[in-house]
């Protein structure tokens, strides 16, 4: 019996101790993760943008093969990319949403530098209708502010003339969780209608006044799936892996352009210029562009102007807006425009 | 035996008598600072917890104060932040989760200890117990693809044309909302509260009951006069401890509830709970003042959560208290006369 005893206090006693010295231990260091498993040497950590987070996993395997740096990303949420990075805590962190006047006073010295583009796309759920409705952007603005609340909406219906349409009522779904699709949508939507701009504005999260939210990609593809008579902004990839049915959205030359990275090719190519600050947006391209889709997005890495890893961090992001680009196809991401490729390459020469 | 004994316990010393020296010096001191630490452990990470939730959601209480408790906007975009929407949220899906899942798990519990055949009790307390074990996030996925067009297109459209004229019943089926939640949440409850009840119900004594059906009870009787009153802290225990499960669970509940802040009278309507706000949120949230404010939301939730604990612990002592200080020829008296009385009133009827 006394030995018995005996055992099991030693057996708590170790397991109490190294709970201790794990405690102990891991104060230590602050971040988040450190190398990936790999032999590199020299290694990069990143976080934020979940939009960007198949990309950069495409990326991590084919740069560690080409420079033998390991690239560590954390898909954390573009908000905390914005934190991290302003903590300085990764070396570079990534967001769907430009950084805001306060957010660029508070990191204190962090470029922003647009590294990928992608679409959102609307799908919908909607039991007898076929794929491929038309719609136009005051109308997606009315369905979310719920004043067209069912699918035979004659606002609808007009557009989509021999389509017969039910009168099921529309759920209208978002991203209940930060989303480079939220504001891409709600760019897209601030653009088109004042109303819209004025009310609930535009941002990686908003008040959406009716509808349900859902959380993630997935999240939101699972509601439309169970919802007869929904309609939801997705990622343009999850949409056509799943093969949801999706609206053909109404660009500024009245045409309907299929979503898809020629589409989304022809909406950047309307791009004027970048500003100085690198801040870009395609949304609602102009009418001289037929083919552009009107829902595009640029995603952002941002990268502090004096970096301690400079000399691994400069090769990386100039790979990835240029080499790097071809890897985006099979996921739905168009190459930057040639524009966007040399501002951000003489901002990713100011790092040092 | 007395001989025996002496002779065992020098024969053991012979074996080990230098280890065991060594080992009575320090396995006393040993085991006092183990177990020592190990309590202080759970109590210093519990205040690094509260301090840290309290610490990030200061700079929201030095910004908002007070009125965040009862603000209803919550808009990232113009960084105007609140919590009452989620405070209904919680309060309306936790005791609602509970309102079903009370009596349900109590019957469970009833049919498990009294009523149900020897044969089948354990394993379908089994089965009730595993209910427990499915992942939340599994439930709400479930909750999603099932329970959500269920409610859309079967249970709310009832309840709307049945009992429509009740605010809590009007309003447009929706996929996802309140009802959608609390039926989750319902069924994460139950095995909880189940568990304890069957637990608090087997520790009635046999003399009460076979005491009561000598006096000529029914079971039905027996069960109100003896079983209740006897086990209702343990009940009263088990259904505070449903109810932190409810007010607690994030992921299933984001699932269904449809997470958009407003205050709707219908069930029928999509809302979000703390748990849920703070879970989707997190780490999306843009701004500092936004981070900030949805551990003020954390901060709310975790000091709900420690009064309810702390109300289930007063009501479970209280209780257990007065019925250990009546001694049991009290309660044996009391659920007599209890029984006593019903039968006579039966009789009357008769």
């Amino acid at each position: 019996m006394i030995k018995k005893n005996k055992t099991v206090a030693t057996v708590l006693g170790v397991a109490v101790l190294s709970l201790v010295l794990a405690a102990c231990g891991s104060s230590n260091n602050s971040n988040t993760s450190s190398s990936g498993a790999t032999g590199s040497s020299t290694t990069l950590v990143g976080a934020g943008s979940t939009l960007v987070a198949p990309l950069v996993s495409e990326w991590q395997p084919e740069y560690d093969k080409k420079a033998e740096v390991a690239v560590t990303y954390g898909a954390i949420g573009s908000g905390g990319g914005i934190a991290q990075i302003t903590a300085r805590t990764v070396d570079f962190g990534a967001s769907d949403a430009p950084l805001t006047e306060d957010q660029f006073k508070e990191a204190k010295g962090v470029v922003q530098i647009p590294w990928a583009l992608a679409a959102t796309v609307v799908a919908y759920h909607v039991e007898g209708v076929p794929n491929q409705l038309k719609l136009t952007g005051p109308v997606l603005a009315e369905i979310y502010e719920g004043k067209i609340k069912a699918w035979n909406d004659p606002a609808i219906a007009k557009l989509n003339p021999g389509v017969s349409l039910p009168s099921t009522a529309i759920t209208p779904i978002h991203r209940s969780d930060g989303s480079g699709d939220t504001f891409a949508f709600t760019n897209y939507l601030s653009h088109i209608s004042p109303e819209w701009s004025s009310k609930y504005g535009h941002a990686t999260q908003v008040n959406f006044p009716v509808g349900v939210g859902a959380k993630g990609n997935s999240g939101v593809g699972g509601a439309l799936t169970s919802t007869n008579g929904s309609i939801g902004y997705i990622a343009i990839a999850y949409v056509l892996q799943n093969k949801f049915d999706y609206a053909l959205v109404q660009n500024a030359a009245g045409k309907y352009p299929v979503p898809g990275i020629p589409s989304i090719s022809a909406a950047a190519a309307t791009l004027a210029s970048v500003p100085a600050n690198n801040e870009v947006s395609i949304v609602d391209p102009p009418a001289s562009a037929p083919g552009a889709y009107p829902i595009s997005t640029f995603t952002y890495a941002l990268v502090p102007e004096s970096a301690p890893k400079a000399s691994t961090l400069k090769p990386f992001l100039k790979w990835a807006i240029n080499e790097g680009q071809s890897f985006g196809a099979k996921l739905e991401f168009a190459p930057l425009p040639a524009k966007v490729v040399s501002a951000d390459e003489a901002t990713i020469e100011k790092i040092s | 035996m007395a001989a025996s004994v002496p002779e065992y316990g020098r024969s053991a010393l012979k074996l080990s008598s230098a280890q065991r020296k060594l080992g009575d010096r320090l396995g006393d001191p040993l085991l006092r600072t183990l177990t020592w630490l190990a309590a202080a452990a759970s109590v210093v990470v519990l205040a690094l917890l509260v301090y840290k939730v309290f610490d990030q959601a200061s700079e929201s209480f030095s910004h908002f104060g007070l009125s965040f408790i009862g603000t209803k906007e919550w808009n990232a975009v113009s960084g105007k932040f609140g919590a009452a929407t989620f405070i209904y949220g919680t309060a309306i899906s936790a005791f609602g989760a509970l309102l079903i899942a009370g009596p349900m798990a109590i019957a469970i519990a009833l049919f498990l200890t009294e009523l149900a055949p020897r044969p089948i009790r354990r394993p379908v307390a089994t089965l009730v117990d595993l209910l427990a074990a499915i992942p939340s996030v599994v439930l709400g996925l479930w909750g999603i693809l099932v329970l959500a067009p269920f409610a859309e297109n079967h249970l709310e459209p009832a309840l709307n044309s049945a009992l429509g004229w009740i605010p809590l019943f009007g309003g447009t089926p929706s996929p996802f909302g309140l009802l959608p939640a609390i039926l989750i949440l319902t069924i994460m409850a139950v095995p909880i509260v189940a568990a304890v009840t069957r637990e608090v119900f087997a520790t009635v004594p046999t003399e009460l009951k076979e005491g009561a059906f000598a006096l000529g009870a029914t079971r039905w009787e027996m069960v109100r006069a003896v079983i209740l009153p006897y086990a209702r802290p343990g009940i009263v225990g088990a259904v505070i401890l449903g109810l932190g499960r409810a007010l607690g669970e994030a992921i299933a509940v984001t699932q269904v509830i449809g997470d958009t802040a407003g205050i709707h009278a219908s069930l029928f309507a999509p809302a979000d709970t703390l748990a849920s706000r703070v879970a989707s949120e997190y780490q999306g949230a843009a701004t500092t003042l936004q981070i900030s404010s949805l551990a003020y939301l954390a901060a709310i939730l975790l000091v709900f959560s420690l009064l309810v604990n702390a109300a289930a612990r007063l009501i479970v002592r209280r209780t257990t208290m007065r019925l250990r200080g009546g001694a049991a020829a009290v309660g044996i008296g009391a659920a007599a006369t209890g029984v006593g009385v019903d039968v006579v009133e039966e009789e009357a009827e008769l």
